[in-house]
């Protein structure tokens, strides 16, 4: 599919959509129906959704459109539809969490960070693909089908959020709410072409959402641009009295940071780890997103970061270790319900010992001290590839059916993501090239914690001189 | 017994689980590498390191 830059609604981004509602511009309905309309036509080749609620939606729509015309329409995101990977918990709707074990499950309440977006005026219309559980890096579900790449359909969404990344992509929801324990916001991002963040681990409660691994899990949005996510963000952000381990820290105004002023940000470009298996299309994109914040003021510093043996020896450890205690019960009882590439990725967690999960944890916070204090010494955001090498296809990637050694390439595919998750360090990624197969290529920002303002600033800065991130497939 | 048997034979001594499938068997046996990551950080750990500490250093380290 090539690209196209220009299109109706189901293109515009989120802030736009939502300013056109309140300037009468157009209805929540219609609005609705582009997206639904998008969806008919794009998904028999994407299968980016799980469950589609039109009826509800229908009436939610209508309702807006009520208020508007008595004069009672109010919230940032007044009448706007949404969907969201389907793991986000609400009242009387399917949550699958991608899975066949839970395939029936519908929760009777609802999670923190969709009654948020519904108090602003936004309202979900369907869930959308995922991995199983939350857990691969590809988009591969074997319980409700593999999601597509929209730029090239053979090639992998990224995942876990691979409906989310595609669906925002194809202008089937103009944001969705992704979830990000090892990558699994950014990565789809990165493959579909959109922009997402992963903050700072605690920044957004989890009350309501699905667990995979207690002390790695965040949630955050997928959208069009970095102001669109900036919008989600400061909704959702913020302590949660149900979630006891949601920070408090005050919510600063994301949306006002986006504000194009690049000068005296220093940017910092690590000399190890991040471009060690790096493909050549991929540094060059990375090159020249550095010339393009360098020409709007910032300072591009080439730096090499401390402590990556132990960041790369303790990433994986946790998640491993949480998931499989988590899932012990269906992995005893019911193995064959899951996934091949999930089941095993399960099991090897049960080797691991506890020293090791001990360590890993309490070296945690002497890691990040020493991390933020050597780095953020000398710069201010970090900028690596979000995803190294060229994107592999589904078949490349396919545990289940590929030969012995598939696994690492699977594997490999979340290598840069995975150690801000151990940081707990916000991190975002937004398009800035495309590779020889016209797939789209991210460029990933992290920060000190609780900078997710900083790396909105940055990331729109990019965005005001590029236009990768509006570049829409032709569908 | 070899590092892949040790290991299946733990994981079904202790949580009772069994391997899936064949991937799940290379996946445990693949755990060799994260034995030899962390034999590369061995010393690292402070007999006063409290794994509580993640959040209050994430506090301590924004700006």
């Amino acid at each position: 599919m090539s690209a196209s830059t220009s299109g109706g609604p189901a293109d515009w981004g989120l802030v736009q959509a939502a300013d056109a509602i309140m300037a009468r511009e157009i209805s929540s309905t219609e609005l609705l129906e582009a997206y639904l309309k998008r969806l008919d036509q794009v998904n028999p080749v994407l299968n980016a959704t799980i469950w589609i609620d039109r009826d509800r939606a229908r009436g939610d729509a209508f309702g807006a459109d009520s208020a508007m015309a008595s004069g009672k329409a109010k919230g940032r995101l007044f009448g706007i539809p949404l969907a969201h990977k389907d793991m986000y918990y609400q009242a009387g709707r399917p949550s699958t969490c991608g899975s066949a074990i839970r395939r029936d499950f519908v929760p009777d309440y609802t999670c923190t960070v969709v009654e948020r977006l519904a108090e602003e005026g936004a309202f979900s219309f369907a869930g959308l693909n995922m991995a199983e559980f939350a857990q691969n890096p590809t988009g591969h579900n074997r319980a409700f089908g593999d999601c597509h790449n929209p730029w090239n359909p053979p090639y992998i969404t990224g995942g876990s959020s691979s409906g989310s990344g595609a669906a925002v992509a194809a202008g089937i929801t103009p944001a969705s709410l992704g979830s990000d324990t090892g990558g699994s916001i950014r990565l789809p991002a990165s493959a579909c072409g959109v922009t997402g963040i992963k903050p700072t681990q605690s920044r957004v409660s989890r009350y309501g959402v699905m667990p995979l691994s207690f002390s790695a899990d965040n949630v955050g949005p997928l959208a069009r641009s970095a102001l669109d996510c900036a919008r989600i963000l400061g909704i959702i952000a913020g302590h949660d009295a149900r979630d006891p381990t949601s920070a408090r820290e005050r919510v600063p105004d994301y949306e006002g940071a986006c504000d194009g002023d690049l000068r005296g940000q220093r940017i910092g470009v690590p000399t190890n780890y991040f471009f060690d298996t790096a493909d050549a299309p991929i540094r060059a994109a990375i090159d020249a997103a550095m010339g393009v914040l360098r020409a709007r003021g910032a300072t591009i510093v080439p730096i090499e970061l401390p402590l990556m043996d132990a960041v790369s020896a303790y990433v994986g450890v946790l998640s491993r270790v949480e998931s499989a205690t988590i899932h012990a019960n269906w992995m005893r009882e019911q193995s064959q319900s899951y996934a091949v590439h999930l089941s095993a990725r399960i099991y090897a967690g049960y080797a691991i010992p506890g020293a090791f999960y001990v360590e890993a944890q309490a070296q945690r916070g002497p890691v990040l001290k020493q991390f933020c204090r050597e780095v953020f010494s000398q710069v201010d955001v970090l900028a690596t590839p979000t995803i190294p090498t060229l994107l592999p296809t589904l078949a490349e990637t396919d545990i289940d059916h590929g030969p012995p050694g598939t696994e690492q390439k699977f594997m490999a595919v979340s290598v840069n993501t995975r150690p801000f998750n151990y940081l707990g360090l916000p991190s975002t990624s937004q398009p800035c090239g495309f590779d020889p197969n016209g797939l789209p290529i991210g460029l990933q920002l992290a920060a000190r914690p609780f900078s997710e303002a900083r790396l909105f600033r940055v990331a729109d800065s990019y965005q005001r001189d590029t236009d990768w991130h509006s570049r829409r497939p032709k569908v | 017994m070899t590092f892949p048997e040790i290991t299946e034979a733990m994981i079904q001594a202790w949580h009772g689980v069994v391997p899936p499938n064949d991937p799940a068997r290379r996946m445990a046996a693949d755990l060799a590498s994260v034995i030899t990551a962390f034999e590369a950080v061995r010393g690292r750990m402070r007999f006063e390191d409290e794994p509580a500490s993640f959040e209050a250093a994430l506090r301590e380290c924004k700006e």
